[in-house]
């Protein structure tokens, strides 16, 4: 596969690839002289650096953490699908070759919860991790009390016993408030505050059965921003926080998801108190593991041998206050990319930074809108066909006709091709521009698209194009 | 004669074309038209006219004109449908010219002019008399929607291949005006009958150009001349004269109204008549020029003519129909326009009171407009001018398309930077329509979509938000009064938009 590669491409690159190929072999001896475990991977790849795994320093515990963490939630299941789309048992010999691979090559930290796989993940990993010395590894696991059912003082701590007991341990290394903004702060209250958990999680932590304590963050920021008032106050001292975090989020969440609030923010916050961040959804839900060809081309461009993913990964991993950064693997492809991307993590530079924020930007620019003309919206009150709309700019996207760059050859084409193709699909008075952002839509959207929003960047974007006219 | 009938072509193109191409190639057919060029004291194109006439004749009217070149292709119609004896012996005859009224016409016309230039007259009725206007509002309403409706069904037929020829066909029907397509009919059917029996009777009797053109063509240095030698008086060339101005028995051709058309060398037998200089006898084999009849010219403007009532049944056909279908879609009112005092009209034309009294009313701004916000006035003063209606589209900022056409200086070209700090306008707030205003809803449409970001939303007395407008900032786009809600919106029951533009006596600079 290599010599394949190299056949395609100029001998001044192939020179270039075999100096690089050799400097990698003999650091690669290097090491192993040394003592370091290395391993041929056998997935094809011929840049895996076998070099050994980031860490990062939790400042409470003096935990050495591995900057890759685990993420339990998608555990393979026997019918070779990940047990968060499949109802089939899981996979444990796979799950146990999975986190034996993964602590050799040092990651030790695990993220699971009750919640996880229909209930299941705790067990699994349970099952997998008893095999291995405990003090080679770090369990996470929530206290996920989401139900009204388990908000009782009773329920929630069974919850707890529960998780210990699943995971083949007397003490849980990170506890998380699982989720918390979810619900608002009704919710906050009902599942922590009203049953008293909250103190008896800290009192859990005096006693030693949790050695950190903090949470993990969707929805309502007055929660979040609560959760740090505590902490500033000194009622209750967070070890860690888990967010979401990855280049779309950063600066965009609101776009992904309007229930959702940048990490920019939440980052800040956190990092300016000190408080580690763990990191969730570095590749938004895989999303970000493949781009557009234009995109996946720009990043090959500059890290030829480097996975689509792995961008992902560094961006997440190169902020200070970052701990680990989680990973759903379901598949040893995953585990094996992440591990080459993470030994060691090579941090982003400011041009790489800035890169992908460019990039964001792009991405969602590009994004098709997840409409399935299921018309729940409609009708809108101001008259906007809101299906038409979008059914439009997605068909642009797909037909690679939205125009962006007037120095793109095909710019007065795919110009003319979108707003003629537009006048067309939906008559003037019930195009986008009509949109008031009254909001009676988004309730409706079963797939949650922020419908006023997404009017509002495709107005916009045809507005620009309107007023650039020329190449 | 090709060259006339590409003229033709040129104008109709001018008016129909929607997509900027003839206006950056073509826009100055217009600006050598006679009219037009006096009003934008254009002196380069009058003196180009002067000069053509004093040397040619009155060649502008063979070559130039649209409205002469309509009337030819008309009289040529006739001449092909018309009787074998006819054909043979010739249509026309020598007529003594109509001094009285050319005289008439030409003094009203100039009386017009000068009546709108020192102000006793707020509009310029000028445009009513003039060919070139005359020859547009009749396209306007005729070819150019029926061009629309065709050039959107190939861009359709074309999409759905894959290639797209336009970025957008404007509304057929944006161009339709009552008062306009009566005048247009009317005009028309004049100067079909005039065509029709009397050739180029109407250029030679009521056009003020003509007569104007005919004091210079009198003296001009080329003419047809009649070599009294050899004519045996047949009285061909008379018969066949579509300007009637061959006095075969006296050998005289009476240059003020000869259009320069040389029919009359190709149908003499005798090769008697030569196109030459004066006073100069004539080589005499005739063979000098050989004008070419024009071949297989549709009768493009009858034919528009009728299309046009088509494609008004067509497009109410079709509004009756859209109402018919999808139950998911909430209904749409039609917003009417407020009528503001004084109108707004296009930047560039620097005041209202220049604007009235250079404007012609040819339409071609209205039909270049690809915004779809110029429209004929049906007010007395400033019938057929254009103003700005922001019901179906506002002026966008990149656009100058009306500045680049207008022939006649009534709008100024203005460069696309400088559009935007020219204040035509100012936006006025309806609070009892606004629906943020009035009932509380989350809107803020106007103060979103405003380019010159002249609108804020600020909390009213009743404690909802209502838009305020910067008059300082506000440019009088009509942004705002296109994206208002109030007006559209089944559910209102405003029928027009809670935020309406104003227009401004004199515009000004931001």
């Amino acid at each position: 596969m290599i010599m394949e590669k190299q056949t395609h491409t100029t001998p001044d690159r192939g020179r270039r690839r075999f100096l690089r190929n050799l400097g990698i072999f003999s650091a690669a001896g290097a090491l192993v002289s040394c003592g370091v475990r290395t391993e041929a991977d056998g997935s094809g790849n011929d840049n895996g650096a076998p070099g050994s795994m980031t860490m990062r320093r939790n400042p409470s515990t003096g935990d050495e953490v591995s900057i890759l963490g685990y993420g339990c939630m998608r555990l393979p299941t026997v019918s070779g699908g990940s047990a968060r789309d499949r109802a089939d048992a899981i996979d444990q010999e796979m799950v146990n070759r999975l986190i034996d691979r993964a602590l050799e090559a040092g990651v030790n930290y695990f993220d699971t919860s009750p919640a996880y796989c229909k209930g299941k993940s705790e067990e699994a990993v349970g099952k997998a991790l008893s095999r291995h010395p405990r003090d080679s590894y770090f369990i996470a696991t929530k206290l996920s009390n989401f139900a009204e059912s388990t908000w009782s003082r009773s329920s929630s701590i069974e919850m707890f016993e529960n998780s210990l007991k699943y995971l083949k341990t007397d003490y849980i290394d990170y506890l998380l408030l699982h989720g918390i903004g979810m619900g608002g702060m009704e919710a906050f209250e009902g599942r922590y505050i009203t049953n008293g958990i909250l103190d008896y999680l800290v009192e859990q932590r005096d006693n030693g059965r949790i050695r950190n304590l903090g949470f993990s963050y969707h929805g309502d920021v007055a929660v979040f921003d609560r959760l740090l008032e505590m902490h500033d106050r000194g009622e209750v001292k967070w070890n860690f926080a888990q967010i979401q975090l990855n280049y779309l989020d950063w600066r965009h969440a609101k776009e992904i998801n309007p229930r959702n609030t940048d990490a920019e923010y939440l980052y800040g916050e956190l990092h300016r108190r000190g408080i580690p961040a763990v990191i969730m959804e570095p590749l938004l839900g895989g999303r970000l593991a493949s781009a557009s060809q234009p995109i996946a081309r720009k990043m090959k461009e500059r890290r030829p041998d480097d996975s689509v993913a792995s961008w992902a990964f560094r961006y997440a991993g190169t902020p200070e206050g970052v701990l680990t950064v989680l990973s759903g693997m379901t598949y040893m492809e995953h585990l094996e990319d992440n591990l080459r991307t993470c030994s060691p993590l090579e941090p982003l530079t400011a041009d790489e930074d800035a890169f992908l924020q460019r990039t964001a930007v792009e991405i969602l620019e590009n994004d098709t809108v997840p409409c399935t003309n299921c018309k729940y919206c409609m009708p809108c009150p101001y008259g906007v066909d809101i299906p038409a709309v979008f059914a439009h700019y997605n068909l642009c996207i797909n037909e690679d006709n939205l125009p962006r760059d007037t120095s793109d050859p095909r710019y007065a084409e795919a110009r003319r091709a979108y707003l003629y193709g537009y006048d067309k699909a939906v008559p003037r008075l019930r195009q986008a521009a009509r949109c008031v952002a009254c909001g009676a839509c988004v309730s409706h959207c079963p797939q949650g698209i922020a419908i006023p929003a997404v009017l509002r960047k495709i107005d916009k974007y045809t507005d620009n194009l309107k007023s650039t006219p020329k190449a | 004669m090709a060259l006339a009938v590409l003229c033709l072509l040129g104008a109709v193109g001018l008016f129909a074309d929607f997509t900027g191409y003839a206006a950056a190639h073509w826009a100055w057919l217009a600006k050598i038209q006679a009219v037009p060029a006096l009003l934008a004291l254009n002196l380069g194109a009058l003196a180009l006219l002067l000069m053509l006439t004093l040397v040619f004749g009155r060649l502008y009217c063979s070559l130039i004109c649209p409205l002469g070149i309509l009337q030819d292709v008309l009289a040529w119609l006739r001449r092909v449908c018309g009787s074998k004896k006819k054909k043979r012996l010739g249509f026309y005859g020598y007529k003594a010219p109509l001094t009285a009224w050319r005289y008439g016409f030409l003094v009203l016309f100039a009386a017009l002019v000068a009546a709108s230039a020192l102000a006793f007259l707020p509009v310029s009725y000028a445009g009513m008399l003039d060919p070139y206007s005359s020859f547009g509002r009749m396209a306007g309403q005729s070819v150019v929607p029926l061009w629309r409706v065709c050039a959107d069904a190939l861009a359709q037929w074309q999409a759905g291949r894959g290639v797209y020829l336009f970025e957008a066909v404007p509304s057929p029907v944006v161009m339709l005006s009552l008062g306009v397509g009566a005048l247009a009919a009317l005009s028309f059917a004049v100067v079909l009958i005039f065509a029709v029996r009397t050739g180029r009777g109407y250029c030679n009797t009521v056009c003020p150009v003509g007569t104007l053109l005919g004091f210079l063509s009198r003296y001009s240095l080329l003419r047809p001349v009649i070599d009294t030698d050899k004519c045996n008086r047949c009285g061909s060339c008379g018969r066949r004269c579509k300007a009637a101005c061959i006095d075969t028995k006296k050998h005289e051709i009476d240059l003020s109204r000869c259009v320069v058309c040389l029919d009359c060398i190709n149908n003499c037998s005798q090769g008697a008549i030569s196109y030459g200089l004066r006073r100069m006898v004539p080589a005499g084999d005739g063979e000098a020029q050989r004008p070419v009849m024009a071949e297989g010219k549709p009768d493009t403007a009858r034919r528009a003519f009728l299309a046009g009532g088509a494609i008004v049944a067509g497009a109410a056909v079709a509004a009756a129909a859209d109402k018919l279908t999808d139950g998911g879609l909430a209904p749409l009112k039609d917003k009417k326009r407020r009528r503001t005092a004084p109108p707004a009209v296009p930047p560039g034309a620097v005041s209202l009171r220049r604007f009235r009294s250079h404007c012609t009313a040819c339409q071609l701004c209205v039909s270049r407009c690809p915004n779809e916000v110029l429209r004929p006035s049906l007010s007395p003063d400033g019938f057929m001018q254009p103003v700005m209606v922001f019901t179906s589209g506002f002026c966008r900022p990149e656009c100058t398309s009306c500045g680049e056409v207008c022939p006649t200086g009534a709008i100024m070209p203005v460069a696309v930077a400088e559009k935007s700090a020219v204040k035509i306008g100012t936006a006025c707030v309806d609070a009892s329509l606004c629906i943020s205003a009035a009932y509380g809803q989350s809107c803020g449409n106007c103060a979103r979509h405003c380019p010159a970001g002249a609108i804020v939303m600020v909390k009213g007395d009743n404690g909802n938000m209502r838009p305020a407008v910067d008059e300082a900032r506000c440019i009088g786009c009509g942004a705002c009064e296109y994206h208002c809600p109030s007006g559209t919106a089944g559910q209102l029951s405003a029928n027009t938009a809670a935020i309406y533009v104003k227009g401004i006596e004199n515009h000004q600079q931001v």
